[in-house]
């Protein structure tokens, strides 16, 4: 039952925490020399299922052979001495550290002592090495928008040369040119014999790049196959299952109905701290969308996050007219704006807080005492209504799986319909049907009337929402492009080139 | 905790104190038998277990409300001391008025408690100023304050020790059975912890409390108003403190002197810790090592062990626990 070629093999995986089975039986293959790519839908048990065989968790049954020798149940450090390398979905970086520090921390190589000076060449020799650029040597990470964070891990884990290197979507936030920065890196190690698992929702990705893939759902082991016996239509279909894939998109109006109407947001000579381009100004009318379409850490997300007041600022901010002070929250939100942050995990959710309290964190339902049975059945309600997969309301969003948390964040921030809606990131680590359904999502909001800003760096979730499009590059906004750019143009602009 | 962790960690402190009895010379059956005999074994032990407990439990209790917001008030302390100087203060200005010399002592120490905390407060909101090293060092400055009051301002003109003068015997707080140290204070302590944990839990304030406590950015992204939140169960803190203060005065002492506290803002945090910084937890911690002190003054009588010994069980305690919790990290 053993496959010889097998570099890393789980077999009869199961865990369970509480009541809910998150693993039944799974079972994962990844051979010497081959990239594998391990797919399933959000809360399937991907994360969960890797970090067992990291020996980051405890199975309830079920073994872990690497090289076909047993390793130890639940031993870190057994799986890293047998080669086993993990970069998680979330938390590998240390916040407070220097861009620089992470990066020496991440290498098995670093001698004790190092100069700053040679922690600054390591952090050069990297971007050379992986083309892809790690912000400031001497930024703390946790400063850093989450596209250049999520850069820096990668490049820090590939610093060591694990014998199985298992990446939890690692791609979740890069741009399409990073992206392939990184699987050419990913290539060149698995032709050296070495193995390299990669969790991801993108399925272009897997067929471009990946040889065998791995798919799960609910837990179970659905399918195991070369890349090139299968298509994207077999495995898609796979994936969603009986999940339909939101067909409600339809074309927004190109303009606001009635060009006098006020703006749902109007943005002047807008600096956000931290930010080093010129000042951005922008409008999103009522009842319509924009997207800013960049690579992190040009100043896009820190955009976004200064109109939320999340981040201080400089300039004018006005939703329907009304100006809101810059650095401000909850002038933001008495003006009717929401906010889906970046960092849904450090500005967005509660993570010790039920589903509940956090779905109606500013009014619970009750005047002064809570009433619980109300909030425990709107919230129920809601859960379903965006598909959140859990337990039941009770149920603390720290347990929520990567993409059933960014659900939970949509799930508060659509409803009631805001004014304007500022979402950065919005389908990070969303799977395919809710990718499509998050979409239609925001589009509805706009066609029911609200202003929708959307901050992205995947080119293609750009064109398919179909509304004007402007590409940040260095803080620089380019004028509006139609939602029928072609994609190699928006590839151009995105990386500063003449389009 | 796993319940099994919490025996473990009850299991481990008991042997240790048993270790130390032995040490001692004594039998620690013995031992155990006049604690327990000390803490619970006649009216007036279990009064003085009550009495001791009012503190523990008030100074638990603001430890327990600002940490759930996110804010370390290390400086219960000095609020407790803070609230001791107000009542000694406002006590002796109503001779003849009983009820107005209470009322004063019960509006007067919970706003000085408050009053200490505010400067760590400000500091925290406005310079970033840790709270753990402001209420430290505003902890220094209220004993220094005591001393000064009682040898200065409030010292009574009529004693020969440096104390301040007596509030009237008809305003003292009359004990709830003839012949206990326990009066109505410890009532109104545990009162104000259950409703701490009803507010806490049940009401949309308590709510955004725990929100902005636990997860600040997300708070305030979110819209709450985090910074009026934090500083609100900072005050909040020192009040429950400062009304602790006032209560040892209006319950127990009826003056003001110095040294006026062995620790008990200190130990009201070890309580709080040792009740995973939950109210109810943190109250029944207070009560715990309440009975352990009046237990403690009859293993010297009883047992001929030294009632310091008593003393190290509630830290044996918080040790034994955070080596648990260290423990279940590592896995
Ligand atoms: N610590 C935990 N406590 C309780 N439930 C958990 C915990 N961790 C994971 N789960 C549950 O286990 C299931 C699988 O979660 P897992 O994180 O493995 O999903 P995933 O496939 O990685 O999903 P995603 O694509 O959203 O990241 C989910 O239902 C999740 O709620
Ligand atoms: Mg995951």
């Amino acid at each position: 039952m053993s496959d010889p070629g097998a570099a890393l093999e789980l077999n009869g995986i199961r865990k369970a925490f509480g009541p809910v089975t998150a693993l039944d039986g799974a079972r994962l293959t990844v051979r010497a020399g081959e990239l594998h790519a391990l797919l399933g839908e959000n809360g399937a048990g991907k994360s969960t299922l890797v970090a067992i065989a990291a020996g980051l968790l405890r199975a309830d049954a079920g073994e872990v052979r690497r090289d076909g020798a047993l390793l130890p149940a639940a031993d870190a450090r057994a799986a890293r001495r047998a080669g086993i390398a993990l970069l998680p979905q979330h938390d590998l970086l240390v916040e407070a550290a220097t861009v620089a520090d992470n990066l020496a921390l991440l290498d098995p190589a670093a001698p004790p002592f190092e100069s700053a000076g040679a922690r600054r060449a390591r952090v050069a020799r990297l971007e050379e090495r992986l083309g892809l650029e790690l912000g400031p040597p001497g930024a703390r990470v946790g400063e850093l928008p989450v596209g250049v964070r999520q850069r820096i891990a990668v490049a820090g884990i590939l610093q060591a040369d694990p014998g199985v290197l298992v990446l939890d979507e690692p791609t979740a936030v890069l741009s399409p040119r990073e992206t392939s920065a990184l699987f050419r890196s990913l290539r060149a190690r698995v032709a050296t014999g070495r193995a390299v698992l990669l969790i991801t929702h993108r399925l272009a990705e897997v067929f471009e790049g990946a040889d065998r893939l791995t798919l799960l759902s609910r837990g179970r082991t659905l399918l195991e196959a070369e890349v090139s016996s299968t298509t994207p239509e077999a495995v898609g279909a796979l994936l969603l299952g009986g999940a339909e894939v939101s067909s409600r998109s339809g074309a927004l109006r190109p303009d606001p109905p009635d060009g006098e109407r006020v703006p749902a947001l109007a943005v002047d000579e807008l600096l956000p701290a931290g930010a080093t381009g010129p000042p951005a100004s922008l409008a999103v009318p009522a009842g319509a969308a924009l997207t800013l379409l960049a690579v992190d850490g040009n100043g896009a997300d820190l955009v976004g996050s200064a109109i939320a007041g999340v981040r201080p600022a400089r300039g004018r901010i006005r939703l329907s007219g009304r100006p809101v002070p810059p650095g401000d929250p909850r002038a933001f939100r008495a003006a009717g704006g929401a906010f889906i942050p970046a960092d849904r995990r450090a500005e967005g959710l509660v993570p010790g807080l039920s589903l509940a309290e956090n779905l109606f964190l500013r009014r619970p339902p009750g005047r002064f005492v809570i009433d619980r049975a109300a909030l425990a059945a709107a919230a129920d309600d809601r859960l379903r209504r965006f598909g959140v997969r859990a337990r039941g309301p009770w149920a603390k969003a720290g347990e929520l799986s990567g993409g059933n948390q960014q659900k939970l964040l949509l799930a508060r921030e659509l409803e009631p319909l805001p004014r304007l809606l500022v979402a950065v990131h919005p389908t990070r680590g969303l799977d395919l049907a809710s990718s499509s359904d998050v979409r239609a999502r925001l589009l509805d909001a706009a066609r029911a009337g609200a202003g929708v800003l959307v901050v992205t760096a995947d080119p293609e979730e750009a064109l398919e929402l179909g509304a004007p499009i402007r590409v940040v590059y260095r803080g620089a906004l380019s004028p509006p492009l139609a939602a029928t750019t072609p994609l190699a143009e928006l590839g151009r602009r995105m990386a500063g080139l003449a389009p | 905790m796993r319940p099994a962790a919490v025996a473990a960690v009850a299991a481990g402190t008991l042997a240790a104190a048993a270790l130390l009895v032995l040490a001692a010379g004594a039998s620690p059956a013995d031992a155990f038998v006049a604690l327990l005999r000390g803490a619970l074994g006649s009216s007036a032990a279990l009064g003085e277990t009550l009495a001791r407990s009012t503190g523990l439990v008030l100074t638990a209790l603001g430890a327990v409300v600002a940490f759930r917001a996110g804010v370390l008030n290390i400086g219960l302390e000095g609020q407790f001391l803070a609230g001791a100087a107000a009542a000694a203060a406002a006590g002796p200005l109503f001779p003849d008025a009983p009820l107005a010399a209470r009322a004063a002592v019960l509006l007067a120490a919970p706003l000085a408690g408050a009053l200490q905390a505010a400067p760590a407060a400000w500091l925290a909101e406005r310079r970033q100023v840790p709270a753990v090293l402001s209420t430290i060092l505003l902890n220094l400055v209220a004993a220094a304050g005591v001393t000064w009051l009682v040898r200065g301002p409030l010292r009574d003109p009529s004693g020969d020790y440096p104390q301040s003068r007596a509030l009237a015997e008809a305003a003292l707080l009359p004990p709830l059975a003839a012949g206990s140290r326990a009066t109505a204070a410890v009532l109104l302590a545990l009162l104000l912890a259950a409703a701490a944990a009803f507010v806490l839990a049940r009401t949309p304030i308590g709510l955004a409390l725990r929100a902005v406590g636990e997860a600040p950015r997300a708070a305030r992204a979110a819209g709450l108003p985090d910074v009026r939140l934090r500083v609100g169960a900072f005050l909040s803190s020192g009040a429950l403190a400062g009304l602790a203060g006032g209560l040892e005065v209006l319950a127990l002492t009826g003056r003001l002197y110095d040294p006026f506290t062995a620790g008990v803002g200190y130990t009201g945090i070890a309580a709080a810790l040792l009740g995973g910084m939950s109210t109810i937890g943190g109250a029944a911690s207070a009560l715990l090592f309440a009975a352990l002190g009046a237990g403690s003054s009859a293993l010297q009588r009883d047992a001929g062990v030294p009632s310091s010994l008593a003393s190290i069980v509630p830290a044996l305690a918080v040790l034994a626990l955070l080596l648990a919790r260290g423990e279940r990290r590592e896995r």
